[in-house]
């Protein structure tokens, strides 16, 4: 009797193997997956920020009320403007820079950001090897839009694969938040012409 | 019986060792469809599949000027301005020669500004075969990326297996420090191509 109750338990430990591992599994990834969740960490803002394929300083951030570096308003806009130091880290000229800066907590009407070099108002040009730019983002915001006096602005960084799983390419790849970085805005007003919006609304 | 596992092993090891050199030796998949180079030096007429290219003058300047839209513009750089002057024609039947890169002696790549906007004498150039056409390639590079680079000319820019022509600097003049001998403080893109040289006084490396 005995024998036969010790080969029944053989029997369903040998089949029952990889469902205890499994309910092991899962129950280890659902503990972990309880954690509370680690925020992006705080970036010093006064130090280089090695953000995947670019190196970043950034420089100051201001709302505009007339255009700046070239970037035409509408009436009744003003633009919250980040200027920052950026230096391809990569071996080939590049301009995947659009997505490396988004502030948090502010109402765009387009989140995607004009980018100009600040040298000659070009609009997005390719960026060289080594080669450090100035290059100012500007987000045009409603009139109306109140801007905070410090300012997060959420930076991106991707990973660099040497093989891409789709093409075995080399390319950068899954962007992640690598952190915020939180900047004093000043409110610039426009010169020589009258101010549009309410001034004083940035700072 | 020994003899026989021993053998076994010895062979499931083999395989496995054969194996895992082929996986780490197999070639970049970017690599198998990468650009085919064709060499040539300066002055010398580069053949690739649909168009033939002849670097004849490479100039080095601090600032350059152009006219963009009606309005004078003074480029500035943290670097270099190169401005290739080539001679482009095509081989078979008219075709764009849209692609140039400044390769530097370590391998990085600089691709043609995109500062200029659009003009006439910049890429993408239309050719025909049979006429010789000056087309120009510029460049912003930092001044240690002079000595030892090439010029990579390409129909386009993602041009797997097509021809690219790789043309070495090694005949430029550069000083002890690798910085080119012949710095001009500006350049004007808009002068008339035979005076430039002359019109200018070259200014030494600083």
């Amino acid at each position: 009797m005995f024998k036969t109750a010790r080969s029944k338990i053989q029997t369903w430990i040998t089949a029952g193997a990889g469902t205890i591992a499994a309910l092991f599994v899962a129950g280890v990834m659902g503990a972990f997956g309880a954690l509370p969740a680690h925020g992006p960490p705080q970036l010093p803002p006064d130090a280089v920020i090695d953000a995947g394929r670019w190196r970043l300083q950034p420089v100051r951030a201001y709302v505009s009320h007339a255009g700046v570096h070239g970037v035409p308003l509408k009436p009744g806009q003003k633009a919250l403007v980040l200027e920052v130091d950026m230096t391809n880290r990569t071996a080939q000229s590049d301009k995947g820079y659009f997505n490396v800066f988004t502030p948090d907590g502010i109402v765009l009407p387009d989140s995607s950001p004009m980018i100009v070099l600040t040298r000659d108002s070009t609009m997005t040009p390719e960026l060289h090897p080594g080669m450090t730019e100035r290059m100012a983002y500007v987000w045009p915001l409603a009139g109306d839009n109140a801007v905070p006096a410090n300012l997060a602005f959420g930076v991106t960084a991707e990973i660099f694969k040497p093989r891409d799983n789709l093409h075995g390419t080399p390319g950068w790849y899954n962007p992640y938040r690598l952190g915020t970085v939180t900047l004093p805005v000043t409110d610039l007003p426009a010169t020589g012409q009258p101010a549009i919006g309410q001034p004083g609304s940035g700072s | 019986m020994r003899i026989r596992v021993l053998g076994n092993l010895a062979v499931l090891c083999a395989t496995v060792a054969l194996s895992y050199g082929m996986q780490v030796t197999k070639p970049h998949y970017a690599d198998l469809t990468a650009p085919i180079p064709i060499d040539g030096a300066m002055n010398d007429t580069v053949r690739a599949r649909s168009f033939a290219v002849r670097l004849d003058k490479v100039i080095f300047a601090r600032q350059l000027k152009a006219s963009q839209f009606g309005q004078e513009k003074l480029l500035t750089t943290s670097g270099l301005w190169v401005v290739a002057t080539t001679s482009l024609t095509a081989t078979g039947a008219s075709t764009a020669v849209a692609d140039g890169t400044w390769q530097g002696p370590t391998g990085l790549r600089y691709h043609q500004t995109e500062r200029l906007g659009y003009r006439q004498d910049m890429p993408p150039h239309g050719v025909d075969p049979g006429l010789d056409k000056r087309g120009l390639f510029v460049f912003e590079v930092p001044s240690d990326q002079i000595r030892g680079a090439r010029l990579l000319i390409a129909a386009r820019q993602f041009g797997p297996l097509d021809a690219q022509a790789r043309i070495s600097l090694d005949a430029l003049p550069t000083g002890a420090d690798g910085q080119p001998s012949d710095i001009l403080p500006e350049f004007d893109l808009d002068a008339a191509p035979g005076q430039t040289s002359q019109g200018q006084t070259p200014q030494g490396k600083t």
